[in-house]
C-alpha cells in the first residue's frame, strides 16, 4: 500500500515536472508546477512530515507560484516575442543533459545497498520525527543560529526589493543632495 | 558560557549592529550626511579587523554551527580590510546616490553572510551564509537604476548564482542521502568516496566554481563586471571570491577530506582550463573593467592551482595570496575608478598617455600591474610563487610549469597597458585629475599593502603559523 | 507506512470528494445541459465593450514588490507555527529567540512602511 502510493506519487511529480519544460504556454508550465508542489507535499505526509508538506503547499503552491506568474505577465510572452532557439543550442542542452543523466543513473546505480548500510532502513527513522513539536524542538535549539540568520536574510532582500522595485519621483539630481 | 559565545560571533554581532544601526537610522529619519554614515562605518570596520587579532580560542558554537579559529578570524579580517577599501574607493561615487544608505546596508549584509559562510561548520550554514552574500549583491550590481547595462548585470548576477546555489544544493543533498549528515565533521568521518558521493561532490565543486567564476562556469563574469557600478565590481572580484575560496579549503581538506583522489584532478583540470582560457580572454579584452573581470578569472585558477597542495603550506599560500591580491585588485580597480568618474568612459584608449598627465596614477596602476602579473618587486610575486611552489610541493609539475607558462603570457597583456600608459600618445586630453581624499585613502592603503607585504616575510610566517596551529 | 500517515485518510477522503463533486457536476451540466450556440453568444465578454488587443499586456512591477514581501512575511510567520507549538516548553529563552527575529523583521517594516513601498498611490 505505502509503496503503491509513493510511486503513484513519483510518477506524478516526474511527468509533472516533465510538462512544467515541455508544455509551450508559460501559464501552462506555472500550473504543473502546482501540480508537482503538491505530489511533492504528499510524499512528505509520507513521511510523517505533515508541517513541512503544508509550508510546501502555503509557500510554494501558495505564495511563489503567484510571484510565477506575475514574471509570466512581467515578461510579455506574446507570440512575436518568442525567442527563436538555434538547432545547435538545443542540441548541445540535448546532449549535456543526456550525458548528466546518464553519469546520475550510473552513479545511482547500486546504491540500494548503501543507502541500507548508512540509514539502517526504517529502524533508526523514528516516527514522530516530523512532527511540529519536535521540528520547533530542533529548530530553536540546535538550529537557533540559522533561523536567527535567516531573519537578517529577509530583511537584506526587503531592502533590495524595495529598493529595486519602488520607483521614487524626485529625480536622482535633487534628491542626491537632500540625503 | 555566554561570554564565549560573543566572543565568537563577536565580529558578527558588530556587523549587525552597525547593519541594524543604518536601517534604524533611516527608518526614524536621522539627518545623516554621507561623510558621517562613512566614518561611522569606518570606524566598525576598522575595530572590526582590531578585535578580530584579540585572543581567542578555537572551536565551535551552536553544536557544529560555527566554527572559529585564528586562520578564520585573520581570513575574516582580509575581508573586513577589502570591504573597508571598497567603501574608500567607492565613495565620490557613492555619496551622489540617493540610496546610500541602502546600499552600505546591502553591502554590510553580504559581508555578514561572508563571515557566516568561511565560519560554517555545515552544509547548512554554508548555504545560508552564501545566500545571504550572494542575493544583496544583486541587488546591488543593478544599483544604477538608470543604467540598462547595471539592470543586465544584475539580471545575470541573480540567475548565474541561482542556478549555481541549484546545483550545489543538488550536491549536498547527495551528499546528505549518503552520510545521513550535513555537519562536516560526521561527513568526513562517514564519506567513503562512492559513485553516488562522487556525483555529489562534482555537483558542490560545480556550485563553487560559478561563484569563484573559473572556467568553464564563468560566462557571466566578465558581463556582471562590466554593467556592475565599480565599487559593486571590485568588491566582486576581490571580497566575494576571497571568501568562496576560504570556505572552499575546509570543505575540501575537512569534510571530502578522504575524496583526494577524486578532488586533486578535478581541481588541477579545473584550474589549468581556468588559467589558459582567462589569459586568452584578457589578451583582447578593450574595456578595463572587462580586463580585469578575466584578469581575475586567471588569479582564480592560479588559487584552485595552490589549493591542491592539499596541506598546511598550501592553506597559507592561499591566504597569503588573498591578502596580496586584495591590494593588487583593489589598488588598479581604484585607478580606474577615478578615471570611470571622471572621464565617464572605461575603454582602455582612456590610459594611453596617462603618465603625462597624472604621474601618480600611472604609478599606483603601475604598482598594482606588476603584482598581479606576479613581477619580484611587488608582493604579487611572492604570493604566485608560494602558491605554486604549494603545488609543486604535492608534486603537479605538469600543472605547475603550465600555470609558469602562463604567467609569461599574462605579461604581455599586463605589460602593455603598462607601456600604453607610459610610451604612447595621449588618445583624449585628461586634465590632472584630484583624487578625493578617500580615494587617495584607498590608493595609499593599497600601495603599501603591495609594498610592504612582499618585504616582510613575517606576515607568510605569521600565516603559516596560524593554520599549522589548528 | 506508519500509523501517523492513516490519519492523513480524512483528508485524502476529502480531497477526493471535492474532487469528484466539481468533475461530477461539470459531466453532468455538460451532458444534460442545452447546446445553443451563436456568433454573438460565443463572443469574449468585456463588460460590455468589445474585446480588443491582447490579453498579456505587461502591468505594473507594483504587483510584483507588494507580492515579494508579502512571499517574505509568510515564510516569517510560518516560522511563527512551531514556536506557539513549543511555546510553554521553552519559556524565556524561546520567547528571547522569537523577540530578536520579530524584532529584526520590524525594523525591516517599518523600513518598508516609511518607503511607502506598500502605498498604491504615487
Amino acid at each position: 500500500m505505502g509503496s503503491s502510493i509513493f510511486y503513484f506519487l513519483g510518477f506524478v511529480s516526474i511527468f509533472t515536472a516533465l510538462m512544467v519544460i515541455l508544455s509551450k504556454s508559460p501559464i501552462n508550465s506555472v500550473l504543473y508546477l502546482v501540480i508537482t508542489f503538491f505530489s511533492i507535499a504528499a510524499q512528505f505526509v509520507l513521511l510523517n512530515a505533515g508541517f513541512l508538506a503544508a509550508v510546501l503547499v502555503i509557500v510554494y503552491a501558495g505564495a511563489i507560484m503567484v510571484l510565477f506568474l506575475f514574471v509570466v505577465m512581467l515578461l510579455n510572452l506574446n507570440k512575436e516575442y518568442e525567442p527563436h532557439k538555434h538547432i545547435y543550442i538545443k542540441f548541445a542542452g540535448g546532449i549535456a543533459g543526456g550525458i548528466l543523466l546518464v553519469t546520475l543513473i550510473g552513479a545511482l546505480h547500486g546504491s540500494g545497498e548503501i543507502a541500507d548500510s548508512t540509514l539502517n532502513g526504517e529502524a533508526s527513522y523514528a516516527a514522530s520525527t516530523g512532527t511540529i513539536q519536535n521540528l520547533g524542538k530542533s529548530l530553536f535549539s540546535d538550529y537557533l543560529l540559522p533561523f536567527e540568520i535567516s531573519s537578517v536574510l529577509f530583511l537584506a532582500a526587503m531592502v533590495g526589493a524595495v529598493f529595486l522595485g519602488k520607483k521614487e519621483k524626485s529625480s536622482p539630481k535633487v534628491s542626491a543632495e537632500k540625503i | 558560557m555566554t561570554e564565549q559565545y560573543f566572543s565568537g560571533l563577536r565580529i558578527e554581532l558588530f556587523l549587525t549592529m552597525l547593519i541594524l544601526a543604518l536601517l534604524v537610522g533611516k527608518v526614524l529619519a536621522i539627518k545623516q550626511n554621507p561623510i558621517g554614515t562613512l566614518t561611522l562605518i569606518s570606524v566598525f570596520l576598522i575595530s572590526s579587523i582590531g578585535i578580530s587579532f584579540m585572543q581567542n580560542e578555537s572551536g565551535y558554537l551552536f553544536g557544529t554551527m560555527f566554527r572559529t579559529n585564528s586562520t578564520i578570524l585573520f581570513e575574516k579580517a582580509i575581508l573586513l580590510a577589502g570591504t573597508f577599501i571598497v567603501f574608500m574607493l567607492g565613495f565620490e561615487w557613492m555619496k551622489k546616490q540617493k540610496h546610500f544608505l541602502e546600499f552600505c546596508m546591502l553591502l554590510l549584509s553580504t559581508l555578514l553572510g561572508m563571515c557566516f559562510m568561511i565560519s560554517s561548520g555545515n552544509f547548512l550554514m554554508f548555504f545560508l551564509g552564501l545566500e545571504l552574500a550572494t542575493i544583496p549583491l544583486a541587488a546591488l550590481a543593478s544599483f544604477d537604476l538608470d543604467e540598462k547595462k547595471s539592470s543586465e548585470a544584475g539580471m545575470k548576477l541573480i540567475l548565474s548564482s541561482a542556478f549555481a546555489s541549484a546545483i550545489l544544493l543538488f550536491g549536498i543533498s547527495f551528499i546528505y542521502g549518503t552520510t545521513g549528515s550535513v555537519s562536516f565533521d560526521t561527513i568526513a568521518s562517514a564519506i567513503d568516496g562512492n559513485n553516488v558521493q562522487k556525483f555529489g561532490f562534482i555537483c558542490i565543486l560545480t556550485g563553487f566554481a560559478f561563484k569563484i567564476s573559473a572556467v568553464p562556469f564563468h560566462f557571466w563574469t566578465a558581463d556582471v563586471y562590466e554593467g556592475a557600478p565599480v565599487a559593486i565590481t571590485s568588491y566582486l572580484s576581490v571580497v566575494s571570491k576571497g571568501a568562496a575560496i576560504f570556505v572552499l579549503m575546509p570543505v575540501l581538506y575537512h569534510a571530502f577530506g578522504r575524496m583526494s583522489s577524486t578532488y586533486i584532478p578535478a581541481l588541477i583540470l579545473l584550474s589549468t582550463v581556468t588559467i589558459i582560457t582567462g589569459n586568452l580572454f584578457a589578451l583582447r579584452q578593450k574595456s578595463m573593467k572587462r580586463f580585469l573581470a578575466f584578469s581575475t578569472v586567471t588569479q582564480a585558477g592560479y588559487l584552485l592551482l595552490g589549493i591542491t597542495g592539499n596541506n598546511t603550506e598550501a592553506g597559507a599560500s592561499v591566504v597569503y595570496f588573498m591578502l596580496i591580491y586584495i591590494f593588487s585588485n583593489l589598488g588598479a580597480f581604484t585607478v580606474v575608478s577615478i578615471l570611470q568618474n571622471r572621464t565617464g568612459r572605461d575603454d582602455i584608449g582612456v590610459y594611453k598617455g596617462l603618465y603625462k598627465t597624472n604621474p601618480t596614477l600611472s604609478m599606483v596602476l603601475l604598482l598594482a600591474l606588476f603584482s598581479l602579473a606576479g613581477i619580484p618587486p611587488a608582493a604579487g610575486f611572492f604570493g604566485k610563487l608560494f602558491l605554486l611552489s604549494s603545488a609543486a610541493g604535492a608534486g603537479y609539475y605538469v600543472a605547475v610549469i603550465i600555470a609558469s607558462v602562463n604567467m609569461v603570457v599574462s605579461l604581455y597583456y599586463y605589460l602593455n597597458i603598462v607601456k600604453m600608459m607610459f610610451v604612447d600618445e595621449p588618445e583624449i586630453t585628461i586634465e590632472k585629475l584630484k583624487p578625493a581624499v578617500t580615494e587617495q585613502i584607498s590608493l595609499f592603503i593599497c600601495c603599501c599593502g603591495i609594498l610592504v607585504i612582499g618585504f616582510i616575510p613575517a606576515i607568510y610566517e605569521y600565516i603559516y603559523n596560524l593554520s599549522a596551529a589548528i | 507506512m506508519s500509523s501517523v500517515t492513516v490519519d492523513y485518510l480524512p483528508i485524502f477522503i476529502q480531497f477526493c470528494v471535492a474532487i469528484g463533486f466539481v468533475v461530477f457536476v461539470m459531466l453532468v451540466t455538460h451532458l444534460i445541459g442545452p447546446k445553443r450556440s451563436s456568433k454573438v453568444k460565443d463572443a469574449s465578454f468585456e463588460c460590455g465593450i468589445e474585446a480588443k488587443g491582447n490579453a498579456r499586456t505587461p502591468f505594473s512591477v507594483k504587483y510584483f514588490l507588494t507580492a515579494i514581501l508579502f512571499v517574505l512575511f509568510d515564510v516569517e510567520v510560518i516560522f511563527m507555527y512551531p514556536w506557539a507549538v513549543n511555546f510553554k516548553g521553552f519559556g524565556w529563552f524561546g520567547f528571547v529567540e522569537m523577540t530578536l527575529f520579530l524584532g529584526l523583521l520590524l525594523i525591516g517594516f517599518l523600513y518598508i512602511v516609511k518607503k511607502g513601498a506598500l502605498e498604491w498611490e504615487e
